[in-house]
């Protein structure tokens, strides 16, 4: 059994059909890459399965259980943790503050503060971001706030790691870092993981199984190499070749 | 000296001055120690709300209000314990009731909107009395001023209490977090709705007990008093002055408000609005953090 499936997962908002009949199983341990232009439907998509928007119809499975119609905390606590594109930290606390909240009431549910100290202290040094505990999220420069996104959500001690573009405005050297840390995260604390990327290079490197979303509907599932190779995935990109 | 041990000093001083204000002051002062102790409770408990979650409430005399009408209804009938408990949970009721939409809207609007609903069951009140032919009603019987501080006192422990136990528990953590980002919070587990509405109810209970104390204080019962907007505009400009960060911030601000108070009524009447209008612009733009933040820093500077 998948870890987490969509069955014809449909989302309107009025008159317009921002998700149509997405199917899609994640399977334990892979990394899922999710493509598409803009207004394609990907943030959509993250919304809905983490409880932000409910599907006007569809299914959606976690171990076999329907998370549909569960508050955003309540996925949360199921093990599915993600980040944000337009970073969300808690500015007025310290990173070690930031990532305690996840510690403390995502999946990990660790109560008492010394321990979940220590748990944060694990995240923080996995990430590079040791140095950085004490100090206040909003004074941290942008790359290191996409880092915080990610480490906050790996602090909830969650099963499926949802990334919504961490990589978005990083230089070159960031997103090698960023690659590196993914990579690392999946392996050590066995993640399953959801990314969807504008940097192409770091999506087909990272990613096992590509998805492509246009306007709302699912066109091409596949290997990274499938992807680069599929006619459909080609001309909603760079267009029909011409006859 | 670390802060927590001087905190413990500092609360344990406080405490002994309390009990010992009855034995050596005279009414004058017994009647300064009942102001101090009132303001403090409110605040503390508007803390628990408003410092935490960042949901500025204008209206907090809505409690104060309520706990007043329920024990100067109930007067003649329930023993003084029996009405007091039933002050503070015909306020929690009352919070728990108008919670959940009250809390969807932020900022401003939820500022406004609590200013509103305490003029709203002001004026109902005020119908209520007249539709039965009330003006205003008596209270015979209080208790001695002495009573009555010692049950004010009480109220001030318990809010704070409650503001020192919120701070250290997982619950009060996640009240900060989610006034920094609520769909953050929401997104690393945090009940956000809940907890919301839980810390409306806790901030609601003991502002109806001193409500209903300060019933028995004024021995009269008249809506407009009892449900006075200035109430919750103090509460708000002493938490300003004193600080949000922590228990000691309200404790600082009620103490300095309280004791500048009376020195200005003594010395200079005129000048006195005039004097807390510029002190607050003073905190608002130069000290945000309020005195206890300014206390935290000086420490840390020792250090």
């Amino acid at each position: 059994m998948s870890l987490l499936s969509l069955n014809q997962v449909n989302k309107r908002f009025g008159g317009l059909r921002a998700l149509t009949d997405i199917s899609l199983d994640v399977e334990e341990g892979e990394i899922l890459g999710l493509m598409g232009a803009n207004g394609a439907g990907k943030t959509t998509l993250f919304s809905v399965i983490c409880g932000h928007a409910r599907p006007s119809s569809g299914e959606i499975r976690l171990g076999g259980e329907s998370i549909v119609g569960l508050r955003p905390d309540q996925v949360c606590r199921r093990g599915i943790a993600r980040t944000f594109q337009i970073v969300k930290p808690f500015g007025q606390m310290t990173v070690m503050e930031n990532l305690l909240t996840a510690a403390m009431f995502g999946p990990a549910a660790i109560r008492r503060r010394d321990r979940a100290l220590g748990h944060c202290r694990e995240v923080l040094d996995e990430l590079g971001m040791g140095d950085a505990a004490s100090q206040p999220a909003h004074s941290l420069t942008l790359a290191m706030q996409k880092k915080l996104e990610v480490a906050r959500a790996v602090a909830t001690g969650c099963r499926i790691l949802m990334l919504d573009e961490v990589m978005a405005g990083l230089t070159p050297t960031e997103v090698n870092e960023m690659l590196a840390i993914i990579r690392r995260l999946r392996l050590t604390r066995r993640l399953t993981i959801l990314i969807v990327e504008h940097v192409m290079k770091a999506l087909m490197e990272l990613s096992s199984r590509v998805v492509v979303l246009h306007h709302g509907e699912l066109i091409a599932k596949g290997t990274p190499s499938e992807i680069a190779a599929d006619e459909n995935v080609l001309e909603v990109y760079f267009g029909r070749a011409a006859p | 000296m670390n802060s927590t041990a001087f905190d413990a000093l500092l609360w344990t001083a406080l405490l002994v001055g309390f009990a010992a204000l009855p034995i050596f002051g005279g009414d004058y002062l017994v009647g300064i120690g009942l102001a101090a102790a009132m303001w403090l409770a409110l605040t503390q408990s508007w803390s628990v709300l408003s410092s935490l979650t960042g949901y500025v409430s204008l209206g907090h005399t809505v409690f104060y209000g309520l706990g007043s009408y329920v024990v100067v209804v109930t007067w003649q009938q329930t023993p003084l314990a029996i009405a007091l408990l039933g002050a503070g949970a015909a306020s929690a009721a009352f919070a728990l009731l108008v919670g959940l939409p009250v809390m969807r809207v932020r900022g401003p609007y939820f500022v406004i909107l609590t200013f509103g609903l305490a003029e709203l069951v002001k004026y109902s009140v005020l119908a209520l009395e007249a539709e039965m032919g009330v003006s205003s009603r008596l209270l015979f019987g209080a208790p001695d001023i002495r009573v009555i501080y010692g049950l004010m006192v009480a109220l001030a422990v318990a809010a704070t209490a409650l503001r020192i136990l919120v701070d250290v528990l997982p619950f009060g953590h996640g009240l900060r977090s989610l006034r920094e980002n609520e769909e953050a919070a929401e997104t690393v587990g945090v009940p956000v709705a809940r907890y919301k509405l839980f810390a409306f109810v806790l901030s609601a209970i003991v502002p109806g007990m001193v409500g209903g104390v300060m019933a028995m204080r004024s021995t009269f019962f008249e809506p407009i008093q009892a449900f006075d907007p200035t109430i919750s505009v103090n509460i708000i400009l002493m938490a300003v002055i004193g600080g949000g960060e922590s228990a000691r911030g309200p404790l600082l601000g009620v103490l300095f408000l309280v004791i500048l108070s009376e020195w200005l009524w003594a010395k200079a009447p005129q000048a006195y609005m005039i004097i807390l209008g510029l002190l607050l612009i003073v905190f608002v733009l130069k000290f945000p953090r309020g005195l206890a933040g300014w206390l935290a820093d000086w420490q840390r500077a020792r250090r």
